[in-house]
């Protein structure tokens, strides 16, 4: 929209002005980007070959494949993170050359990676101007126009928070739409997104949306990377889908099947991806019972409290925990798995009818619990590191000899979880960094599996991966379960846990506010007592949600 | 489909191997890793030939290579604990002093209580393993940046060490009434003292009866030992996760606490053991005695390819480091470069020691170049294809659809 005026002022905050001067509203525009058979190698890898992707003005274009399918690296390519590649790019029929992000900050692309790129310490007005902060005529930054324009941007993606909030206190919701906001603050032509509702609750995935078509509207091209399905039906335009760094085909929303999806992306048609059947499992013995769980929350580590928690996991069970973020599900699994002082956390556990108190991860091993955690990147893996190095490092004792660790020993049974889990990889000493995120899950999994425990927690074990790894991972929990193992397992997708698990519980602001049996749980009654706490104690809960206070603030 | 469903891993498919070369290549690859950076190497052997070309014999002969090597040993020694401490992603800045101390404490009980090196050695080593406690308690219990409790440390034991020396240096070379040095005295000696070495008389290979020189020896054993505690031990394991990923390790069950505090320990521990070395070398124990030689033990680190950010790294790789600072050393001071000129060179050559171990530094320099660079990588990294060499299966990423087939 408008590209020749707001180059040359890139302080103007668009947005309400007038919409693109070609192709307004949505529909089938005018063609902005162009790539053509963009080819890319890494050492070894050929990560994209002869791949093809056009995106219209006011079109959000989503691109769809598996882990390692070349998503990622292919919009890289065109947000400048990668300077050498092979195919033509043309932007608004222009062959461009991109070789850095500058080159494609210049030419109106923006990127929002799945890690998002703020600086957590610095406030949301200076985030989004960072680098290209105004100036005042005596050379110092502007701070009045920064604040004028950073509330007016925020407005446009509908937050109502102050801009000079420190990012680290936005939840990860609004910080997405803050990187959105950043990428509104120059002029924007191409919009790409990648995986931007991996971290978020349903009701945020909403509003993310309500942002994305309003922007669409205004002409802008949207990329959207996505592995959830069900999200394309409601908001891509177009599908282009890859598979192993191939052109598999591109689709019009409207006209395709979810089913020709998956098998396009796939390569095969995807049987069922919900291993698990209606009927009840045999019950087992109880593995693992929480009573009265209170744990002391942390503000500055960002920790919920929780309340007297009851959980009773089985043998042979999936026990879901529902809620929404900061409702203190991943807080529970922590708390049994020891990973906080044990000052803080207060309750009784029985473990196989035992009394446990929870000491230490290490002490949780010992006694037969793994934790898959809620980030793999930051909590599970040394990224740096072989996936042989990641996955026995939970398992070491088990494979000594002689005192030493034996090779031998470790070689065999992580080359046996590769070979179980199926795990892409190059090699036993191939960096897990360099994996894709469903492998690098397996790899995480492949850790606890080989600890040999009955109580297996998992904190949203599917986030970020590609439809056949999920399936792959549920196919591994339903044989877990046989098997006689219990699982206790987090997530914020509520098909998923309706499909899975034997009972779901579902937390809000630390207190247990329903429990379903398989069959009985919809999705409606599991959001009514997520946000449950929220309407009965409005008043109470209120600073802790760090909501009505600091928005007056930001109403001025 | 079948050629679809197995891209990812390419390597793994390819024709095996004969199984006799098989296991020597897959050997050969389990321990390149451990031989740190082949640009480690190629620095060693572009300052042997600027020794060799510029001194000739007079640089490559035995000789002068252990005399070189010996007064660099206790420097090297440092280095490897050095290592422990930052592949946790730590750094010990206390390490100097810590050397000095021993050194002190080893030549007040040889003039003071006349002990034998088998009682003062391991006394030297119970102080600094003290002191290292110390460190790593402050660092892992109350949780300190590593960087400001060493460098309080450093300014604590030289206090310490000067009162107990009253700032005068502790000669350790004692003589008797005959004129001649007392026996343990005379003992002292082995641990240092240039031209007294030890094991002499035995038929060594490639020394003959000479001997060795004891420093040199005893950095040769202490790279050996703790080399193979990194790469063969659990605690080795420990130590690589807690520097790549500290929550990662403690969620898989690493005492983090444990073994943040063991690093210090070892550091102040091959400190303890060097000090003698040290005092032995110079004949007397200096109260200023090891300083700044922590910024050497930190550049032998970081030349033989360590990150300070941790998870990176190998004790051959600073023995490598440490080679490279011994022999340029000497190559600049038998060319009789000034030492103001020498701290110049040393400080640049750390710097250009960093930039060429990036990993994208072949990339950097073109294409003819940067396909070098990947023969490289995939040597010295972690060698992709290894799992299709070693695995007791075929590659995993097969589908049942193919293995049924």
């Amino acid at each position: 929209m408008g590209r020749q005026t707001s180059v040359n002022s890139p302080d103007n905050a668009r947005g309400s002005s007038a919409p693109a001067v070609p192709g307004p509203g949505p529909g089938p525009g005018r063609v902005i980007l162009a790539m053509n058979a963009i080819t890319k190698t890494f050492p070894g890898v050929r990560a994209l070959s002869g791949v093809d992707m056009t995106v219209r003005a006011g079109e959000v274009a989503a691109i769809l494949g598996e882990n390692g399918a070349g998503k990622s690296t292919l919009m890289n390519i065109l947000a400048g993170v990668f300077p050498d590649y092979s195919g033509d790019i043309e932007l608004d029929g222009v062959p461009v050359a991109i070789h850095s992000p500058k080159a494609a900050q210049h030419l109106g692309i923006a990127m929002i990676h799945q890690e998002l790129n703020l600086v957590p310490d610095m406030s949301i007005v200076d985030n989004i101007f960072l680098g290209r902060e105004p100036r005042t005529a005596r050379g110092t930054i502007d701070r009045r126009a920064m604040d004028e324009q950073a509330t007016r941007l925020l407005a446009e993606v509908g937050l109502a928070l102050h801009p000079r909030r420190p990012v680290r206190q936005c939840r990860v919701a609004e910080q997405q739409l803050i990187e959105v906001a950043k990428a509104l603050s120059v002029s924007l032509r191409l919009l790409v997104m990648d995986e931007p509702t991996s971290a978020l609750a349903d009701a945020e995935v909403r509003r993310l949306f309500t942002v994305i078509r309003r922007l669409a509207g205004q002409g802008v091209g949207i990329v959207y990377i996505s592995h959830r399905l069900e999200e394309l039906d409601e908001i891509a335009d177009s599908v282009t889908v890859l598979r192993d760094g191939a052109y598999i085909g591109r689709r019009d929303m409207a006209d395709t099947t979810r089913a020709e999806l998956i098998s396009m992306m796939v390569g095969r048609p995807l049987d069922e991806l919900f291993p698990r059947g209606d009927s009840p499992p045999a019950r087992g013995d109880e593995v693992i019972r929480v009573e009265d769980l209170d744990l002391a929350g942390d503000r500055r580590e960002g920790r919920a409290a929780l309340h007297g928690v009851h959980l009773v996991a089985r043998a042979g069970e999936i026990v879901g925990l529902a809620g929404l973020m900061g409702a203190g599900r991943s807080e529970t699994l922590e708390a049994i798995y020891g990973a906080f002082a044990r000052r803080a956390v207060h309750g009784s556990v029985h473990l196989r009818g035992r009394r446990y108190r929870p000491r230490s991860p290490r002490h949780a091993i010992r006694n037969g619990i793994a934790l898959v955690a809620e980030d793999r990147k930051a909590q599970s893996l040394v990224l740096t590191n072989s996936v042989r190095f990641n996955a026995s490092l939970a398992a070491l004792g088990r494979f000594m000899r002689w005192g030493t660790v034996s090779a031998a020993r470790e070689r065999a049974a992580v080359a046996g979880m590769v070979i179980d889990l199926r795990i892409k990889t190059p090699g036993l000493n191939a960096a897990v960094g360099n994996l894709s995120g469903g492998n690098q899950q397996k790899v995480v999994l492949a850790k606890c599996l080989l600890t040999e425990p009955s109580l297996i927690l998992m904190d949203e074990p599917t986030r970020g991966i590609d439809v056949g790894a999920k399936a792959e991972i549920y196919q591994l929990m339903t044989e877990l379960t046989r098997r006689g193992s219990a699982i206790v397992m987090v997530s914020s997708e509520l098909p998923e846990l309706l499909a899975m698990c034997d009972r779901i519980v579902v937390l809000c602001e630390g207190r247990v506010t329903a429990e379903f049996r398989r069959g009985e749980a919809t999705q409606e009654a599991i959001l009514d007592a997520a946000m449950d706490r929220q309407a009965v104690l409005g008043v109470e809960v209120a600073p802790a949600l760090q909501a009505p206070a600091r928005r007056e603030v930001s109403d001025e | 489909m079948s050629s679809r469903t197995t891209p990812a891993s390419p390597r793994a498919l390819a024709p095996p191997e004969p199984p006799a070369g098989r296991s020597v290549r897959t050997r050969l690859r389990g321990v390149l890793p451990v031989l740190g950076s082949l640009q480690g190497y190629i620095g060693l052997v572009l300052v042997i030939a600027a020794g060799m070309l510029t001194k000739g014999q007079v640089f490559w002969n035995q000789q002068n290579l252990t005399n070189a090597v010996g007064a660099f040993a206790s420097r090297g020694i440092l280095a490897v604990g050095e290592t422990l401490v930052i592949l946790t992603a730590g750094i010990d800045l206390s390490v100097g002093s810590l050397l000095g101390i021993a050194s002190m404490v080893s030549a007040l009980l040889l003039v003071h209580q006349n002990m034998n090196i088998y009682e003062i050695v391991p006394l030297c080593m119970v102080v600094g393993a003290l002191f290292g406690l110390a460190n790593g308690a402050a660092t892992a219990l109350l949780r300190i940046q590593s960087f400001v409790v060493t460098l309080a440390m450093l300014n604590v034991v030289r206090g310490i060490d000067r009162m107990l020396s009253n700032n005068v240096s502790v000669g350790t070379q004692l003589i008797n009434a005959q004129g001649q040095l007392t026996p343990r005295s005379a003992q002292f000696q082995v641990l240092g003292t240039p031209g007294h070495n030890i094991l002499t008389g035995l038929p060594l290979p490639l020394l003959g009866r000479a001997g060795i020189y004891y420093p040199v020896l005893a950095l040769i054993v202490v790279v050996v030992v703790f080399q193979l505690l990194l790469s063969k031990s659990k605690f080795g394991r420990h130590i690589y996760a807690v520097g790549g990923n500290e929550t990662a390790a403690r969620l898989s069950g690493v005492n983090t606490t444990y073994v943040k505090i063991a690093v210090f320990m070892l550091a102040g521990l091959l400190a303890g053991f060097a000090g003698p070395i040290d005092a032995a070398y110079s004949a007397s124990a200096d109260p200023l005695a090891g300083s700044s030689y922590e910024l050497d033990a930190i550049a032998a680190v970081v030349i033989g390819g360590a990150s300070l950010a941790g998870g990176r790294g190998s004790i051959v790789g600073t023995l490598v480091g440490s080679l490279i600072l011994t022999l340029l050393d000497n190559v600049l001071g038998l060319n009789a470069i000034s030492d103001n000129a020498q701290l110049i060179i040393k400080g640049l050559i750390v710097i250009l020691a960093v930039v060429i171990q990036r990993p994208d530094f072949f990339r950097a320099l073109g294409p003819s170049v940067r396909r070098l660079g990947r023969q490289i990588h995939t040597r010295t990294g972690d060698p992709p294809g290894t799992a299709a060499n070693t695995s007791p299966q075929p590659q995993p990423a097969t589908p049942p659809l193919e293995e049924s087939r």
